[in-house]
């Protein structure tokens, strides 16, 4: 497995890209820029991109679809059927994404956004802005508030301890560290 | 942009182990049968994005290297000289960084959570967006480092020394800041439920 990390001028956001090392397939997730340095990495490895996930549908993690899209042809993966003003395929809880021999589950994390989901790859998961290292995304009402917690208890904090979190802004995280020291939840 | 990872460890080859084997050998830290062979060769390999979980590198002399996007986790460091090293990404969560020296260090994006750093010194270390929570540190040196937008949530820092560090947007959430030396330090921080006692500001 290839992966990176790129920080986007866009809000300090997070854009994270995974690849399959044998067929070169990658995918992104978020992409609140199209930063000149992502589509070098992808050219300087030999990927072709074949996936962005989109985590929820806010501009500093979709303004770069647009960019994106008019170099590549990758399909554009969300809660919701069309994000960031460009049409994609929507996905749900459970759902599979497959890029090369890698393929990622869908989990559903709402709160921050209605449609926010997250995707689990082996060994790490994308939370975008449900959660954060040390803390989770803001929401709208205290019923959002508790949809985001109760869905990370039960859909993140239930992965392996030693799974990384990546998240869409700030520093990542691990399952065990967010889940026995985060102040939201404990 | 920050450093990359390249993840494709090997499985342990030791029967019935599950854990990874480290970058360079063919076994995990516990089967390794000659630990003093593999420590000795490590200065020669390309760590970046090593695999080095559980590893016992205490007393190490790693000043300036290259340890970027590194898994350390529950990793040994304790008394390490660190000071300049390049541990952008790198993952140090549950590591024992007692008296570690990580002075002028670049530690951006690194994930210190749930490690103990007491008596760690990171005099000028770029902490930029660390994780640092529940990261024990107690009487650690951050004395000129730049803790721009890190996140210390739930940390025990008590009697850290913050002078004249930058602690712009730095998160102390719940942080355990009693008898710390904020003193000097610059921007405008989260101290939301933080215990400030005896704290000087």
């Amino acid at each position: 497995m290839i992966f990176r990390h790129f920080l986007v001028d866009v809000n300090e956001s997070n854009t994270f890209l995974v690849a399959c090392e044998e067929t070169r397939e990658a995918l992104l997730v978020d992409l609140g820029a199209w930063d000149p340095a992502i589509p070098a990495f992808l050219d300087g490895h030999g990927l072709q991109l074949k996936a962005i996930f989109i985590t929820h549908d806010h501009y500093d993690h979709t303004d770069g679809l647009r960019d994106a899209l008019a170099e590549r042809d990758p399909v554009v993966y969300s809660g919701k059927g069309c994000v960031g003003g460009v049409p994609g395929t929507r996905v749900a809880a459970g759902d599979t994404i497959a890029f090369g021999r890698l393929r990622g589950t869908v989990l559903p994390t709402p709160g921050h956004t209605p449609e926010g989901v997250s995707l689990a790859l082996p060994g790490m998961v994308f939370t975008g802005d449900a959660l954060f290292a040390g803390s989770v995304g803001g929401t709208s009402s205290p019923d959002s508030a508790r949809l985001q917690l109760d869905h990370i208890r039960q859909h993140i904090f239930t992965l392996p301890g030693d799974w990384e979190v990546h998240t869409g802004h700030g520093p990542s995280s691990t399952v065990a560290l967010e889940r026995d020291a985060n102040p939201f939840f404990n | 942009m920050s450093g990359g990872t390249h993840y494709a460890p090997l499985h342990c080859d030791a029967p019935g182990c599950d854990a990874f084997a480290l970058t360079g050998a063919h076994a995990c830290w516990k089967h390794l049968d000659d630990r003093h062979a593999w420590r000795a060769g490590l200065a020669d390999r390309d760590l970046n994005a090593a695999w080095l979980v559980g590893v016992d590198l205490s007393g190490a002399d790693l000043s300036g290297w290259d340890l970027r996007s590194a898994r350390l986790s529950g990793a040994c460091l304790k008394g390490a000289d660190l000071s300049g090293a390049d541990l952008r990404d790198t993952f140090l969560d549950g590591a024992d960084l007692r008296d570690a020296d990580f002075s002028g260090a670049n530690l951006e994006f690194a994930i210190l959570g749930g490690a103990d750093a007491s008596g760690a010194c990171f005099h000028g270390a770029n902490l930029q967006r660390a994780n640092l929570v529940g990261t024990r540190a107690h009487g650690a040196d951050f004395s000129g480092a730049n803790l721009y937008y890190a996140r210390p949530g739930n940390a025990d820092l008590e009697g850290a020394d913050f002078h004249d560090a930058r602690i712009q947007r730095t998160i102390f959430r719940r942080a355990n800041l009693k008898d710390a030396d904020l003193t000097g330090a610059e921007g405008t921080a989260n101290f939301e439920n933080a215990n400030l006692e005896g704290a000087a500001r």
